[in-house]
């Protein structure tokens, strides 16, 4: 054993398999390494590691380093292999690593300290008092709105808001506003799906060395993330997928002769294993891994359970006659039937990884989000979880938490940022942490590429007008505006007709009608659309307007109408091409149902006199087709353009590029931490950031009237804080003409590229 | 792998321990340590690709063989090149009709004709290409870096000022196949601090590093000024101070005396003499290679000029092959070896080695190399020529393909490696592997071909699994 741990531990125990060879155990010693047997119990002649020990050729003989063994220590060394090896099979020369539990664990809490109750920081005050160290103090308000905002949904808080927030002198607000902002179901979507995308690679374009790439699931995803699926069910759909999110599985088809461990099979089994379980099959889909536990044969068997045909497997590329059995890692949760057929299969394995007992499962997910949003994993990097977690406990029972809680994504959010572990202010760290890092509060962390281009935008009001992502993002029926909860009647049969005027090619109208009810309405409905735009109004009051004709406006407006005579009047526009407005209403008194629709009886404003409407097309004839039946219902009065356009909807660019965001090609769990040369370049003269600063610039000029205020509103937007004296004279010397858009454009710069701006703390 | 005799054990064995004994099993990416791994001496510290995108045909270029004129009916199967050879001042080497610039300066460089490329089944110039730029053949599990992401990640910036990785002429948007292009055009694991300043349009180049469209350079200079001041009033300034706001600071100083620097003015081809500029002729590759020369003088460490990759188009000949390699070659002719001469002139030659090449070559018959399941993808097949459109060498051949050096310790007016005579003109004698080959360029650069640096706790090597050799034979 002395001899063993001097010339060799280093290289072949605690975890160092070097050349797949480990002699922490003795049984490990005997089943050799990637070359095969080393020692064979009983034969010192046939021991090929005595063999490597006494050779006299520097370029083999082991360790490679050193004087190597002495003579006499090579005798003792094959008179005990001569003589069978005695080891006590219970004692280990070093150990294999901390190996990850499988199975959830309860922990028992400790006792909650002073009045802090929440168990994440029961948890983590015991673990503080365990390492002497004090417990960082609460955030303040504005940093911890700030944070929120980021983390929940992506953007900034507005000024406004942050205000309140402050005013606010409820003690839960901290909760509420969490809450409140979990159910902005949209932005939430919006956000989160940069993250997904990554986890899962899901892109837009991307190289499949010409195939089409993959197949995306991007209207799968963000369905999920709007109705906030559960996680066990994503999974689920994603592994026993259905078309919509098969992308995932079926990974890549690349073209041509690829290495044996980048078939669509290994993709499979490389993927499921790292995203669900934190756990690298990349090295083993190759050969034994030489890091860890997993083998060749485990890889391949999980690869087998996605595969159509048997598998045989291939070692660095070249087959072995070994044939892969459909089977996963964890048998002691239950296995898949090699038997069955593939999807079957697919199925059985779906419902293993989100077995009841899969800790692994439960362990990773809160692992990664925790990461996200506290800005380093309890276990790091979060791809590797057979890592050590910083603190056992909390890690176990965050797992167990989310799979009560119904593997609820949202949820889960909530339970850690109502601790105060997420509430404390943010560590300080002087060079990136490593193996000795130790909890101190939330790690600050760079805004993502689509934080920066969303923030940048919401202050500069430059957002893309279009999506390139297919994803619904309709207004919700679920939405809290007390008055859809009326029920609302889905339009009739429509016999309107698409007005204008006589003139088909004038460009602003003006149409009204006259409406006699004989009781205000229970209900009224409206649907309307115009080629290209119009504003509605009812006795005087706007009620709606839109611009884009293939999205009609579908509103419940009994508040508007009173009884006896009402006039709806019209503002019209048109850009070009066709032109045509087209509405129905249908009033219910609760006798009777009054339907009125646009056709000749609306009347056209030409120069000062109202004269009959022309009827352009009767519904459904035209060029426009059938777009009403598809509206879908929002609240009036309200601007009805979509929310805006965020980064993740649109393809990566060169700046978003440059900033940090991922080809997605390979699954990306963490962005760059830091900003680099080349990036600095780009954000100092590149084109497209030129061109939003500009264009926020004239808007900024137009709009605004006073630099003070507006450089106080920039700071809060920006910084969630007020300039202080020295930063508002640095400023006001930078804008000393506020009408002047390029003194405007640069103090936005110099605030866009303050570390404070573009860190999250 | 079957290894049953002990023999064979030993030596994978002894590869695998050569290989992991160098390696530090410690987590970050560090090279490894110098007791292992030894640095060969550098004999050039600027390195310049000149690349030629899309498969240039080596019989009708660098290696030519028996010439048949355009002749209505004549059997394609006999033809090999479609241009006479010409004579070099090398006493022995003919390169083709159409390069007698670069005829000139062979006596400064190196022939190598005999590098081959494996057989990937379906020839896609993309994966040839990353296969090149980066020595692994896609795909990968680990994004790997583009071969000047190495030397700007081990070497370093050659001038402090001056990016490391220069990436001139090859546009990465609006193009085809712009998604595979980018999956290699990049540093990698190794971080973007490593990637290529791209710089498509080499008259424009100096947009790039100066102050933004439209902007003055006062109100530039001001404008850094007052950022400064602005983190100096930073109320937490003290309390802030952590890695990734030091990081931050330090970037944005390093761009902005970029943008403020006299260096920059390598980037302005406006400030080359005007007969200068002349010299290097009227196109974008032409222009790029001026700019190339440039850079070196200032200092950049390394520069990719290309004549640009675009699916069908220049040196990815599918049809009309002749006429468009006529037109090639004198758009590279004169701008390459004004470079070489230039570089001489200014003593610069021996520091900086010059690379030409491209990611296969090309054939009238074979696609791929015989046997390989390659798709002909010919766009102008026939027995027998009946228009101009068919003459020419429109398959891609992995075989024998032609590359050249200049300077960086290269022997002058040697020949390397020989293609076979008679069709399939494989590479008999001396062949060179991309890993061999990197090896060499490496080993000319002063890094090892065995550099490696860890990746998911893995060694990532230089060239493959450290195995390449250089060939040492080209070297003087």
């Amino acid at each position: 054993m002395p001899i063993l741990k001097k010339h060799c531990a280093e290289c072949h125990t605690d975890g160092n398999k070097k050349g797949g060879l480990s002699i922490n155990t003795r049984v490990e010693f005997l089943a050799g390494g990637e070359g095969g047997e080393v020692a064979i119990a009983g034969n010192a002649a046939e021991s090929f590691f005595l063999e490597l020990t006494g050779s006299a050729d520097l370029d083999e003989r082991m360790p490679p380093k050193g004087p190597g063994v002495s003579a006499s220590e090579l005798a003792i060394l094959k008179q005990w292999v001569q003589e069978g090896m005695d080891w006590d099979e219970s004692y280990t020369l070093g150990s294999s690593g901390w190996e990850p539990p499988l199975k959830p664990r309860i922990v028992t809490l400790p006792p909650a300290l002073e009045n802090r109750d929440h168990p994440i920081d029961r948890i983590v005050d015991a673990y503080h008092l365990k390492k002497n160290a004090t417990p960082p103090a609460l955030a303040s308000d504005s940093l911890f709105l700030r944070r929120a905002y980021l983390d929940i949904i992506g953007i900034l808080p507005s000024p406004k808001e942050l205000l309140n927030f402050i005013k606010n002198p409820s003690p839960s607000k901290q909760a509420q506003v969490i809450d409140l902002l979990l159910e902005r179901e949209i932005a939430y979507a919006d956000h989160w799906l940069t993250f997904w995308n990554d986890l899962l690679r899901n892109d837009y374009t991307g190289t499949g060395f010409i195939t089409k790439g993959r197949t995306q699931i991007t209207s799968w995803l963000y369905a999920a993330l709007r109705s906030n699926k559960p996680y066990d069910q994503m999974t689920r759909e994603l592994i026993d997928a259905e078309e919509d999110a098969a992308g995932f599985v079926n990974g890549i088809k690349w073209r041509g002769n690829v290495n044996a461990s980048q078939t669509r099979n290994m993709q499979f089994a490389q993927n499921v294993s790292q995203v669900f379980l934190g756990i690298n099959m990349k090295c083993a889909s190759c050969h034994d891994s030489f890091i860890d536990r997993w083998t060749l044969q485990e890889a391949y068997d999980l690869a087998a359970i996605f595969a159509d045909k048997p598998l045989e497997l291939e070692r660095c590329d070249l087959p072995t006659g070994k044939m892969a059995k459909p089977r996963w890692m964890f048998p002691e949760l239950g296995q898949v039937d090699p038997k069955a057929d593939k999807k079957k299969r697919l199925q059985q394995l779906a419902t293993l990884m989100t077995h009841p007992e899969n800790g692994r499962f439960t362990r990773t997910i809160v692992n990664r989000i925790w990461a996200q949003i506290m800005g380093r994993g309890i276990v790091h990097p979060v791809d590797a979880m057979h890592t050590k977690p910083w603190n056992e406990d909390l890690l176990d029972f965050l797992a167990l938490q989310f799979a009560k809680e119904g593997y609820d994504l949202k949820k889960f959010l909530r339970f850690v940022m109502t601790s105060h572990a997420y509430g404390g202010k943010s560590d300080r760290l002087e060079a990136e942490p490593g193996t000795d890092y130790v909890f101190h509060g939330p790690v600050p962390k760079r805004m993502t590429a689509e934080q920066l281009m969303d923030s940048i935008w919401q202050v500069t009001q430059t957002h893309p007008t279009r999506a390139d992502a297919k994803v619904d993002r309709s207004p919700s029926f679920r939405s809290h505006d007390s008055t859809l909860t009326r029920d609302s009647r889905k339009p009739k049969n429509i016999d309107a007709f698409w007005i204008w005027g006589p003139d088909s090619q004038a460009r602003k109208v003006k149409l009204r009608t006259w409406v006699d009810l004989p009781s205000t309405p229970k209900t009224a409905s409206l649907l309307a659309t115009c080629d290209n735009a119009f504003s509605l109004k009812v006795n005087g009051q706007f009620v709606t307007s839109s611009k884009e004709w293939n999205k009609p406006m579908y509103h419940e407006v009994s508040n508007f109408f009173q009884t006896g005579k009402n006039l709806i009047e019209v503002d019209a526009e048109m850009f070009g091409g066709g032109a045509g407005f087209i509405a129905q209403f249908i009033f219910e008194t609760g006798k009777q149902a009054i339907m009125i629709e646009t056709n000749k009886d609306w009347e056209f404003l030409l120069d000062k006199d109202w004269i009959a409407a022309t009827e352009v097309h009767p519904y459904g004839s035209g060029p426009w087709q059938r777009p009403l039946e598809k509206a879908q219902q929002t609240p009036p009065g309200t601007n009805h353009n979509d929310p805006s356009i965020r980064a993740s909807l649109v393809k990566n660019d060169f700046l978003m590029r440059s900033l940090g965001r991922p080809h997605r090609d390979q699954v990306v769990t963490s962005r760059p931490a830091e900003l680099t040369t080349l990036q600095a370049i780009d954000l100092a003269n590149g084109n497209i950031l030129s061109q939003y600063l500009q264009q926020g610039a004239k808007r900024i000029t137009r709009d605004e009237t006073d630099t003070k205020d507006f450089i106080d509103w920039l700071f809060q937007y920006t910084l969630a804080r007020l300039p202080t004296n020295g930063e508002k004279q640095v400023l006001a010397s930078i804008v000393q003409n506020p009408q002047n858009p390029k003194q405007v454009e640069d103090l936005l710069w110099l605030v866009f590229m303050q570390p404070d701006f573009q860190i999250i703390r | 792998m079957n290894i049953p005799a002990q023999i064979q054990r030993r030596d994978f064995l002894k590869q695998l321990s050569l290989a992991s004994t160098a390696a530090l099993a410690t987590e970050g990416t560090r090279a490894w340590g110098n007791d292992i791994v030894i640095h060969p001496k550098a004999k050039a510290d600027s390195c310049v690709l000149i690349w030629m995108a899309g498969g240039m045909a080596a019989p009708d270029t660098f290696d030519p063989k028996a010439y048949l004129p355009f002749e209505k009916g004549l059997e394609v199967k006999k033809i090999l090149s479609t241009f006479p050879a010409i004579d070099t001042n090398v006493d022995g080497i003919k390169i083709s009709k159409g390069l007698e610039n670069i005829a000139q300066v062979m006596d400064r460089g190196t022939l190598i004709r005999s590098a081959v490329q494996p057989d990937l089944g379906s020839i896609l110039h993309s994966r040839h290409q990353y296969h090149w730029h980066t020595g692994y053949v896609p795909p990968l599990t680990v994004a790997a870096p583009h071969l000047g992401a190495w030397m700007a990640k081990v070497l370093g910036p050659k001038n402090e000022v001056i990016p490391p990785f220069i990436n001139i002429g090859q546009r990465l948007e609006g193009v085809g196949e712009k998604e595979e292009l980018k999956a290699f055009t990049t540093a990698g694991f190794f971080g973007s601090e490593y990637g290529p300043m791209n710089l498509p349009y080499p008259e424009q180049a100096i947009q790039s590093v100066q102050p933004p469209e439209g902007m003055e350079p006062g109100r530039f200079s001001n404008r850094y000024k007052h950022f400064k001041k602005l983190i100096d009033q930073n109320p937490n300034r003290d309390q802030l101070s952590d890695f990734q706001r030091e990081s931050m600071l330090r970037s944005m100083e390093s761009a902005h005396r970029l943008l403020q620097s006299t260096e920059k003015d390598a980037f302005d081809l406006t400030q080359e003499p005007k007969d200068s500029y002349a010299k290097y002729g009227d196109t974008r590759f032409g222009r790029g290679c001026l700019l190339a020369r440039r850079l070196v003088e200032k200092g950049a460490r390394f520069i990719e000029v290309t004549t640009e990759y675009v699916p069908f188009l220049h040196w990815d000949t599918h049809e009309n092959g002749h006429t468009t390699a006529a037109r090639m070659k004198k758009e590279i002719d004169q701008p390459v070896a004004q470079l070489i001469q230039d570089l001489e002139a200014k003593g610069l030659l021996d520091t900086t080695l010059v690379i030409l090449a491209s990611e296969f070559s090309r054939d009238m018959m074979i696609e791929g190399v015989p046997g390989s399941n390659a798709q002909d993808q010919s766009r102008a097949r026939t027995d027998k020529l009946q228009e101009m459109k068919q003459y020419g060498l429109h398959r891609h051949f992995t075989g024998g393909t032609s590359l050249a050096m200049w300077g960086g310790g290269v022997k002058g007016g040697f020949s390397y490696g020989k293609t076979a005579n008679e069709r399939p003109l494989m590479a008999v004698e001396n062949p060179v592997s991309i890993e061999d080959l990197h090896a060499t360029i490496f080993t000319a650069m002063g890094i090892s071909p065995k550099t490696a640096y860890e990746v998911e706790k893995r060694p990532f090597f230089a060239t493959k699994d450290g195995t390449g050799k250089a060939v040492k034979d080209i070297f003087s």
